[in-house]
């Protein structure tokens, strides 16, 4: 969905601003910046590398990459902030698999097989304290059109889709968690995927926009 | 595969959004991201839809340890653009001296799309008019996926054989950069990446014959106006 820059918040106008300044080397912009989102894309990189010292350094990754690529942002084509979280969250994924390589790593076999190279990436989840992914499913209960939409999906397609999400698990990982077959998994995943999409296209015309 | 299937590309980029493309397939895919504009399209679209969704995560500051190192990376990092701040209160000062009468001109489309409509720039003559050029303007189209450019002068424009017009988009913030020459004060111009982030200022400038050769404006302002998109 893009949005006409008049429906943008002050906040995706102002990172859009500072963004624009750091691509032309402003480092006191690209400060701005990092303290304005950098508590989000943390709090993002942690609930999919749950170490504390990896994620900090994927997270100087990060800004290190924006940084450089801030000139290739385009306003007109992304918001901000979902620009920057996308960063984020690709880096985050990458460094699980490479947590897969590291030999202290305790990783568990593979119960559901599969000849899927993603169905290799099976690792360790940690149980804490940490609102569930179905929790923060719940808490995203503003106006947003996309958190209506999950209410559409059934409670184990939302499920897996929250697994998948918020916390990075592969589909070997979620069908693993829910202790369901890799194969119901993965047409879950896929038919949760879109149902959401026809259902975001829905509230878009609904808006009287063209889908 | 064949990547250029729409109801491929728009499933592999969901599940490359989602998280749940991995391994071989995720790299492939990111590999494949320069050179098809279709999966950059549905990726983008699915980043938006899907994106949101990370709002309701609590926020987690990280120790100052990270920024520390982020400048510290940074810090030897020059950007093309650094050294032109100065020359931007320059550049500010001559729009305003000029006192231009410029128009920006949304066009606004009675049925109101996802994507912008066109902006129309009208470029008006400074009054700085050395090397022959006669008094006129020109009116830039920018098209409202923002991806080009097209100039037409309002009435024949004429420059010394040695000179080229050259068009820039100046930033509120920031050094002009070069949207390339116009011949005759015409030209349709490809607008790449975030070339008119922040830019609030179109000015045409009488530049050695085939443009800049520093890549910064050297000559005076001929045509300038304002505009918001």
């Amino acid at each position: 969905m893009v949005k006409p820059a008049a429906d943008w918040t002050e906040r995706s106008l102002d990172l859009s601003r500072l963004l624009a300044r750091a691509g032309l080397g402003d480092r006191a912009a690209f400060a701005t910046l990092y303290e304005r989102t950098s508590s989000h894309l943390f709090a993002v990189v942690l609930r999919i590398n749950r170490d504390r010292a990896q994620a900090e350094d994927i997270l100087q990754e990060v800004y290190v990459n924006v940084w450089r690529a801030a000139q290739s942002f385009d306003a007109a084509q992304s918001q901000p902030l979902t620009w920057l979280t996308s960063i984020a969250r690709n880096r985050a994924i990458d460094s699980l698999r490479r947590v897969q390589t590291q030999p202290q790593f305790q990783t568990v076999g593979s119960a559901a097989g599969g000849t899927d190279p993603e169905d290799e990436d099976v690792y360790d989840t940690v149980a804490d304290a940490a609102p569930g992914p179905l929790d923060l499913l719940s808490r995203a209960t503003d106006a947003r059109a996309v958190t209506q939409c999950m209410d559409k999906l059934t409670a184990l397609q939302r499920q897996s889709v929250a697994l998948a999400f918020y916390q990075g698990l592969s589909h070997a990982e979620v069908a693993q968690q829910l202790r369901q077959p890799l194969g119901t998994v993965k047409s879950w995943v896929r038919r949760a995927l879109m149902t959401l999409k026809s259902c975001l296209q829905g509230a878009v015309v609904r808006d009287g926009k063209d889908a | 595969m064949d990547y250029g299937r729409p109801d491929l590309a728009d499933s592999l980029a969901a599940e490359y959004v989602a998280g749940t493309l991995r391994g071989g397939a995720r790299r492939r895919f990111e590999s494949l991201l320069p050179a098809h504009a279709l999966l950059r399209e549905a990726t983008r679209v699915w980043q938006e839809r899907l994106m949101p969704l990370t709002e309701s995560i609590a926020p987690v500051q990280p120790s100052g340890e990270v920024w520390r190192r982020v400048s510290e990376r940074i810090g030897g990092e020059a950007k093309a653009a650094t050294g032109a701040w100065q020359r931007l209160s320059l550049w500010r000062g001559l729009t305003t001296f000029a006192s231009v009468a410029a128009i920006g001109l949304a066009v606004l489309l009675a049925n109101p799309r996802a994507v912008p409509p066109p902006v129309v720039v009208v470029l008006a003559a400074t009054g700085a008019l050395p090397g022959g050029v006669q008094p006129a303007s020109l009116v830039a189209s920018i098209s409202g996926d923002g991806a080009t450019l097209v100039a037409r002068p309002i009435v024949p424009v004429s420059v010394q054989a040695d000179r080229s017009l050259e068009l820039w988009a100046v930033p509120k913030d920031g050094a002009p950069r070069s949207l390339g020459v116009l011949p005759g004060g015409s030209g349709t111009v490809a607008l790449r990446g975030s070339v008119l982030a922040g830019v609030d200022t179109l000015a045409v400038t009488i530049e050695p014959f085939g443009g800049s050769p520093t890549g910064k404006a050297t000559g005076p302002i001929v045509y300038a106006g304002k505009f918001s998109l």
